[in-house]
């Protein structure tokens, strides 16, 4: 590193501004949702100026204790949670299987699989005919509308056949000289080499998955199945509404009493459901940039 | 254990004995049989779905079949209906524009900052940046969109800046002049720092020789960044570029239906919105499968022509 620093020296007033300017863009990315986050946690007479720029103006963290009470909530996290576990679990499985079938050498009808693949990624029948099938299939209003049309993806099977191609033919070869069958090569061979590539996925769709909501405003018209998506939808979009109305009973009349503002309700409930995702990102990160990685090499 | 299967296992002893016949058919069914699921679910959810596009030139009443003696086909009524409909032009306005906004920003600022990245030296500092510049992207569109209606509001974030600017106190979210700007902005934001991603790392594998050897040529920073940064992320950028133009017709409706309003609609409207709310909400089934075949229909032309223009000028394209 030092040494590239001695290669590559310019000015050094403009090097500064450079470096202000990379410290301003992690500011701009930032700072909302820190914004976000000290409002949620001040005085509600504070917070209701919404004149909290820099720390949080008091501390309370009445808007948390009602929103834990919120039954509906709860319900709404429980079920994106459910499709989250569902939709990982069914896209790693469904497109391994697929991604596996590619890579078996002696595959016939090749060409044919690939177009049937590549078709779909350019041509589409859009909303109205997607959202006719649904209907026709029985899955509207019912949960598996968010399971079954989200278990696959081709772009993952893309994916996981280009990590695939990396595993060298020889262990295959070894393996069937052993005796392994077309399972036997799966199991042993593919799957527990194939690792790194489930993790690249298994992130893509829980992240997928937690932030979804357009198909669920679609499918689901009752709240009972509805993901935290729609929930929070509720709270900070639809102005037609008022809080009280999209919370249950007792937490709404908790809120008017602590003199809570819409906005604080509103903040600290972002932060509440966000956290999850936040919290894990920067973990996630590294499999993010992988699966990009890897997705381009196949261009 | 694979000693054992072997004795177990009938199948791998054909297999062996005949390198092509009964043995490589057995294994393609065994194959595609572990496929067959996946297959399924795509032929389902990928291809009916374009066969329903048929609805696009019928009178389709809900609940019928979509072939049959009692079909009423209709030509392209419903394409010439939406074509030479009241709201088409403001349709295509709306969306043009937005894709162009989205087009000259959107586009360019993640390469503009994988370019400043770049020039940051101290590793700690740009993992720092670089892990910030993601955080929006694993926000959700519903969470952003309450954010930004929430700091447009009357005394929001955003509004006690412009304030602060010299322009007159109110409710952004109702201001026509300013939507197109607020969508796109938002738009920066969210996915800058996810789509410098790729372009950092491509970055990261040219021949740091070639900067030694510019430097020893006297090349400053900015002639390095034009003669060796810029033409080795080239192919990306084009490949980026076609991309984004294919999807000119299609901007991301889903952040405008969260924040739009009908006070707002005469700049905020697209077709994917007013797809959505004739078709799923008003139930106008064969109109608004129309208005979308005719946009993947020039969504799919205009990726085919930027391909054919880059495969030309730069010699890079998906095909």
């Amino acid at each position: 590193m030092k040494k590239k620093n001695k290669v590559r020296e310019g000015n050094p007033a403009i090097t500064v501004l450079l470096y202000i300017a990379a410290g301003a863009m992690a500011f701009i990315t930032l700072y909302p949702m820190y914004y976000v986050l000290i409002l949620s946690l001040s005085e509600p007479q504070f917070a209701a100026t919404m004149k909290v720029y820099t720390w949080p103006k008091g501390f309370n963290l009445g808007a948390y204790e009602i929103l834990v009470k919120d039954a509906k909530m709860w319900r709404a996290y429980a079920n994106t949670f459910l499709y989250v576990v569902c939709n990982t679990v069914l896209v790693v499985t469904t497109c391994t299987l697929v991604a596996y079938g590619l890579s078996y050498k002696n595959l016939i009808g090749r060409k044919f699989l690939t177009m049937f693949l590549l078709v779909p990624m350019y041509f589409s029948g859009g909303m109205i005919p997607h959202f006719l099938l649904i209907m026709k299939l029985g899955l509207y209003d019912s949960p598996l509308s968010q399971i079954i049309p989200a278990a696959f993806s081709i772009w993952d099977i893309i994916l996981i056949r280009s990590f695939f191609r990396t595993i060298p033919d020889s262990l295959v070869d070894a393996a069937k000289i052993d005796g392994a069958g077309v399972l036997q090569v799966l199991t042993n061979v593919f799957l527990p080499l194939g690792k790194p590539i489930f993790a690249v996925i298994a992130v893509y769709t829980i992240v997928s998955t937690w932030n979804s909501w357009f198909n669920a405003m679609i499918y689901l018209p009752h709240t009972t199945w509805q993901p935290l998506q729609l929930h929070l939808r509720r709270v900070l979009v639809s102005s037609s509404q008022t809080l009280s109305q999209v919370m249950d009973q007792a937490a709404a009349r908790e809120a008017a009493a602590k003199e809570l503002s819409n906005a604080q309700l509103q903040y600290a409930m972002i932060i509440f459901t966000s956290l999850p995702v936040l919290a894990a990102y920067p973990f996630f990160q590294r499999y993010f940039v992988k699966g990009m990685v890897l997705g381009s090499l196949k261009e | 254990m694979l000693h054992r299967k072997k004795t177990g296992n009938g199948e791998t002893e054909v297999m062996k004995k005949k390198k092509y016949g009964r043995g490589i058919v057995k294994e393609n069914l065994q194959v595609y049989a572990l496929m067959l699921p996946t297959l399924l679910l795509i032929f389902t959810f990928c291809y009916l779905p374009m066969y329903g596009v048929i609805i696009a030139f019928q009178d389709y009443v809900p609940g019928a079949a979509f072939l049959g003696s009692d079909v009423k086909w209709v030509g392209l009524k419903w394409f010439k209906q939406f074509i030479g409909g009241h709201y088409f032009q403001r349709l295509l306005k709306n969306t043009v524009t937005l894709s162009i906004l989205e087009l000259i920003f959107g586009f360019t600022a993640p390469i503009l900052f994988a370019l400043l990245l770049d020039q940051i030296r101290h590793l700690r500092f740009k993992k720092f940046v670089q892990t910030a510049s993601y955080m929006p992207y694993f926000i959700s569109t519903v969470v952003v969109a309450g954010m930004v209606i929430s700091f447009t509001d009357v005394n929001g974030l955003i509004t006690n800046m412009l304030t602060a600017l010299g322009f007159p106190r109110q409710n952004w979210r109702v201001n026509s002049a300013a939507f197109p700007w607020i969508y796109t902005f938002t738009n920066v934001w969210k996915s800058f720092g996810f789509g410098s991603i790729l372009y950092c790392s491509v970055i990261s594998s040219i021949d740091p020789g070639l900067y030694e050897a510019a430097k020893l040529d006297g090349a400053n920073r900015w002639q390095q960044a034009w003669h060796i940064t810029l033409p080795g992320i080239k192919a990306v950028i084009a490949i980026k570029l076609i991309t984004t133009v294919g999807s000119i017709l299609s901007v991301n409706s889903n952040f405008i239906l969260l924040y739009y309003l009908p006070a707002t609609y005469d700049v905020a409207d697209v077709i994917g919105t007013y797809t959505y709310r004739l078709g799923i909400l008003e139930g106008q089934y064969s109109y608004t499968t129309a208005a979308g075949v005719f946009t993947s229909v020039i969504a799919f032309a205009l990726t085919y022509l930027a391909n054919k223009v880059s495969n030309k000028l730069a010699d890079v394209g998906l095909w």
